[in-house]
């Protein structure tokens, strides 16, 4: 017998902590990843790497007793979400300026339609970058944001 | 029903994150152990400006010695079309002007590429790790050859 109102579910902190379990392994993959591709030649390629430090450094606020990192963890993962976006852009953009290296293409690039080669570069037909690839960086930021709802928060102790 | 949302919300999180895992590996899974990205350029130069190479100063002279005994300096001058330059040490305006030379389009953007993957092996005068990253380009056998013909290490 359960009383009315009472939740029965596995504790919520469970979740939260399964969900910021899933954010470090996506962070750790992530850095495989760029590690196994040499991802450091030239600032911009430097940016995952920074996106991912304030990834690591945003699932430690969420972590901190009291929930009293959550905002600025909250501020850190979506800053990390706007580089995923910046991310999976640039690389579309590096495929598309690949467009006139590819032999296929060498001497029609110009010629085709506009959006046929932004699909070209988008489904990287042309190019050598992967163009979803930085969009794991978002996906494990939105890991992170799940996990900060229902964080539990500093609260003023009564007294008495 | 408390139950249910928490549960589906830890199930949709690991869902995503494996699929987008899946889709980084598979996507690399073309070009391994090579770099993912290379800078922005949307600008297709068709021939440098032939008096570039002069600028000296801008070569990259840091690094000489990174992959082995420094016997290549800068350039190896030989008479005519048969110029070499060093992929390790010469500026990305002497190699895209030793490109031009050598016949191949695009020299300023192939140039661009041969500096962003140095350091290359001084011992492997076939220049295969250049090779290996150019191949993500699909430029074809013949342009890979022109551009290494134009390159030593």
């Amino acid at each position: 017998m359960t009383p009315a109102g009472v939740a029965t579910g596995p504790r919520p902190g469970l979740v939260r902590h399964g969900l910021v379990a899933l954010t470090a392994v996506g962070i750790l993959a992530a850095a495989f990843e760029l590690f196994s591709e040499h991802h450091w030649n030239g600032v911009e390629q430097l940016v995952p790497w920074a996106a991912l430090a304030a990834l690591a450094a945003a699932t430690v606020l969420v972590l901190r007793p009291g929930g009293s990192g959550v905002g600025a963890a909250r501020v850190l993962a979506l800053l990390v979400l706007g580089a995923s976006v910046y991310g999976v852009v640039d690389h579309v953009l590096v495929n598309y300026g690949s467009g006139p290296l590819d032999e296929r293409f060498a001497d029609t690039w110009d010629a085709l339609p506009l959006l046929t080669r932004v699909w070209y570069a988008a489904s990287k037909e042309v190019g050598p970058a992967p163009t979803l690839a930085p969009g794991v960086l978002g996906q494990t930021a939105l890991l992170l944001l799940l996990a900060t709802v229902g964080a539990p928060r500093r609260r003023a102790v009564a007294p008495g | 029903m408390t139950r249910t949302l928490p549960r589906l919300t830890a199930a949709c999180g690991a869902a995503l994150l494996s699929v987008g895992l899946v889709a980084c590996g598979s996507s690399t899974a073309t070009s391994p152990g090579t770099p993912a990205t290379a800078p922005v350029q949307s600008e297709i130069a068709t021939a440098p400006p032939a008096d570039d190479a002069t600028d000296g100063a801008t070569a990259d002279e840091d690094d000489p010695d990174d992959s082995g005994d420094g016997g290549t300096a800068t350039a190896v001058a030989g008479d005519g079309a048969a110029d070499k330059v060093s992929a390790n040490t010469a500026s990305e305006d002497e190699i895209a002007q030793a490109l031009t030379a050598a016949g191949v389009s695009n020299p300023a953007r192939w140039a661009e590429e041969v500096v962003e993957y140095r350091p290359y092996p001084a011992d492997d005068p076939d220049l295969t790790k250049l090779r290996k990253n150019l191949a993500k380009y699909n430029p074809g056998q013949e342009t890979t050859d022109e551009i290494v013909s134009a390159l030593t290490p």
